[in-house]
């Protein structure tokens, strides 16, 4: 059987945008994404996994972790082999997670853990085919990765990488919305925004004013985002299978109070709110502006250009953590053979709250 | 909230302005960098060819209440705060009719009539000066902002920190613009900014801390934009950091030993004149034509500037004492 190989993919930059200064959105510390590889690592190593290939970076997420190993010593329990994926130039944008993942995807990564915001789990998403990912929350709006301990979700990427439990009862697909304008495609998780800003310039959408229609995925009642607007008034599960869209205007009969972006609570106004089916083509109402993907601008149109969004049946698999830890409770796959001379059955008192 | 994207709306006039000051650093650093070749040029160098977006994007949002304090790497800050470039051109010659009178050169050009506080020669010079400027405009009510441009050097600077530090518990209208290009000469950034991201020191002096694009003028100018009408509401102080690369060396005759392969794929693929040129004839705001005639303007004017200063005189000596006190 072949190595059990994580891949593991951080961005420096997530958690650093405009959001700090025109909402209070939060700062996640590099030290901290560091200290969470790490912990993942404890995590693969405990369950088995040889090899983990991890992005590179200017922004010190991974020279943390080459210092980290290097400061190891024997009684620190076995972490797996850590393969730097260095080599290629960074260029500080998010192609650096591009190639990371299609070179973690070429060397037969099990599972690809994302370390950001919803924006790089997209792009993860966008380059990691069919290999399942795991996306945990270190920056901006984190709708799609989870707020989830390091340790917990390294055991559970670590168990289905090594096949200990299959990944086909503990991964689902998630779905995918495309927006196109002409021959320019980008994808999206959870939604797509119009919006009548006129450039990308800093990325985040957080002025209501400027949306004009917002597309979703899902809308779950208890988001962060844009997709909050419609969670409120059409609430749509990761599960089902259609999507739903709705205009967005200050005017609108129906408003709705919305968590837009972190530290933003913002009365919208929206209408014709209906559901969207896979496959099915919407187009943009909008004569020009951008389109934002889970947040983020990233699509200028111009006059005469027509965008279209449409949902997707075929997004990323996405490994599901609680359903991989509640396999592996049934299955009884942590569990260790007893200490010679414990009574089987009982609490091994003699143990309790001293050292091992 | 409509206010935020009218107030950094522009218009097609405020676009052609953007792309000529953008062009005319460009313009003017490509053409100090051959004469400096020459052996005319007194002194060093240090060129900000590739940095445009930074001075611009942030200048485009001040006025005459606004003062603005350079470094080394200075003369973009100076044209797109509004100094004369035939003055400036000048004093990088060390002439009479330069900005300084041809005393400075060109670490030291400043013009206190137009809120440019000076280039500076100090790394880490700049942070302390705005906290002084910010506190006046703070005091007299003027509504003014002051914006300290410094690089991934001066970021590690105990002067800059401090600044940071009093621009919090003053709550100042100032701005910290970290312009990180990756080296302090031919330190990478990467290896002596022990947090990396600039940006990430903020936290500790309890402002915001925002990483922008800075080959983009459209994402600084939003930057900015948002930073300074925070300032000049009372919110305080901003920390941005641009990340970007510089296209000559530390200072003209620099080897650039240190590094690879990054001015080239800047240049191609990034670089900030490309993209708002691509962007606002895409939009139609401008014409390629409105384009042409602006370099054709500014080329116009930098040979201008060279060919005066060329002819100018140099400082007498009876000016060797002039302007060394100030009365207040």
């Amino acid at each position: 059987m072949s190595d059990a190989v994580v891949g593991v993919v951080a961005n420096p930059l997530s958690g650093r945008d405009i959001r700090r200064l025109v909402t209070q959105a939060s700062v996640f510390p590099t030290a901290e994404k560091a200290n969470m590889i790490q912990r993942m690592l404890t995590a693969f190593g405990a369950v088995g996994v040889q090899r983990v290939l991890l992005s590179t970076d200017l922004g010190g997420i991974s020279s943390a972790v080459f210092r980290a190993i290097e400061r190891r010593r024997g009684q620190d329990g076995r972490w797996p082999e850590v393969e730097f994926l260095d080599g290629q130039p960074i260029r500080q944008t998010a192609q650096d997670t591009v190639d990371a993942v299609r070179r973690m995807v070429a060397a037969g990564a099990q599972v690809i853990v994302c370390l950001g915001g919803d924006g790089t789990a997209r792009v993860t998403a966008s380059a990691a085919g069919d290999v399942p990912m795991l996306a945990l929350s270190t920056g901006t709006n984190n709708t799609f990765p989870a707020v989830r301990e390091a340790t917990v979700a390294g055991l559970a990427a670590g168990l289905v990488a090594t096949g200990t439990v299959p990944a086909d009862g503990v991964a689902t697909r998630a779905k995918l919305l495309e927006a196109r304008v002409g021959d320019r495609a980008e994808t999206a998780l959870i939604d797509v925004a119009v919006s009548t800003e006129r450039h990308v310039g800093s990325r985040a959408v957080w002025d209501p004013a400027t949306l004009t229609q917002l597309f979703c995925a899902f809308a779950e009642p208890d988001a962060i985002g844009l997709s909050s607007i419609l969670g409120q008034l059409f609430p749509v599960s990761r599960r089902e299978t259609h999507g739903v869209t709705a205009r967005i205007a200050a005017g609108a009969a129906q408003q709705v109070l919305a968590p837009i972006a972190p530290g933003l609570v913002v009365p919208v106004g929206v209408s014709e709110i209906e559901p969207m089916q896979p496959g099915s083509v919407h187009s943009v109402g909008a004569r020009a502006g951008v389109i934002a993907v889970d947040g983020e601008r990233e699509l200028t149109f111009e006059p005469g250009e027509q965008p279209t969004v449409q949902l997707r049946a075929d997004g990323p698999l996405c490994v599901d953590v609680p359903a991989v830890l509640a396999a592996s409770a049934r299955l009884g796959l942590l569990r260790r053979p007893p200490m010679p001379g414990a009574q089987p059955g009982f609490p091994r008192t003699d143990r309790l709250g001293g050292a091992t | 909230m409509t206010d935020t994207v009218e107030r950094r709306a522009l218009t097609r006039e405020q676009l052609l302005s953007v792309y000529r000051t953008m062009r005319a650093i460009r313009e003017f650093e490509e053409r100090v960098h051959a004469e400096f070749a020459t052996g005319e040029i007194p002194g060093f160098v240090h060129l900000y060819a590739g940095e445009e977006a930074s001075a611009v994007g942030v200048c485009s949002n001040l006025d005459d209440r606004d003062t603005i304090a350079s470094t080394h790497r200075g003369h973009g800050h100076c044209i797109a705060k509004g100094v004369d470039v035939s003055e400036m051109m000048a004093e990088i010659y060390g002439r009479r009719t330069g900005s300084c009178h041809g005393k400075g050169g060109s670490m030291h050009i400043a013009d206190l009539s137009k809120g440019m506080l000076g280039a500076n020669g100090i790394v880490g010079g700049g942070p302390p000066l705005i906290c002084g400027t910010a506190l006046a405009a703070k005091l007299k009510g003027t509504g003014g902002v002051s914006v300290a441009f410094f690089g991934d050097g001066a970021s590690n600077q105990g002067t800059t920190l401090e600044s940071m530090n009093l621009a919090s518990v003053w709550n100042l209208p100032a701005i910290f613009v970290a312009e990180n290009n990756g080296y302090a000469e031919t330190t990478s950034s990467t290896w002596s900014v022990a947090s990396d991201n600039i940006a990430d020191r903020a936290a500790g002096f309890g402002m915001p801390g925002v990483i922008v694009d800075g080959f983009d003028f459209f994402a600084v100018h939003e930057a900015a934009s948002e930073a300074i009408a925070r300032a000049r509401e009372g919110g305080g102080p901003t920390l941005l950091e641009m990340k970007f690369t510089r296209y000559f060396g530390h200072f003209e005759g620099d080897q650039q030993t240190y590094r690879a392969g990054e001015v080239e794929h800047a240049r191609a693929e990034l670089d900030c004149l490309k993209r708002f040129a691509d962007r606002v004839t895409e939009t139609g705001d401008l014409t390629q034509a409105d384009l042409d005639a602006a370099d054709a303007e500014v080329t116009a004017t930098i040979d201008r500037a060279v060919d005066e200063a060329k002819a100018a005189p140099l400082p007498a000596e009876t000016d060797l004492l002039t302007d060394v006190y100030v009365r207040y």
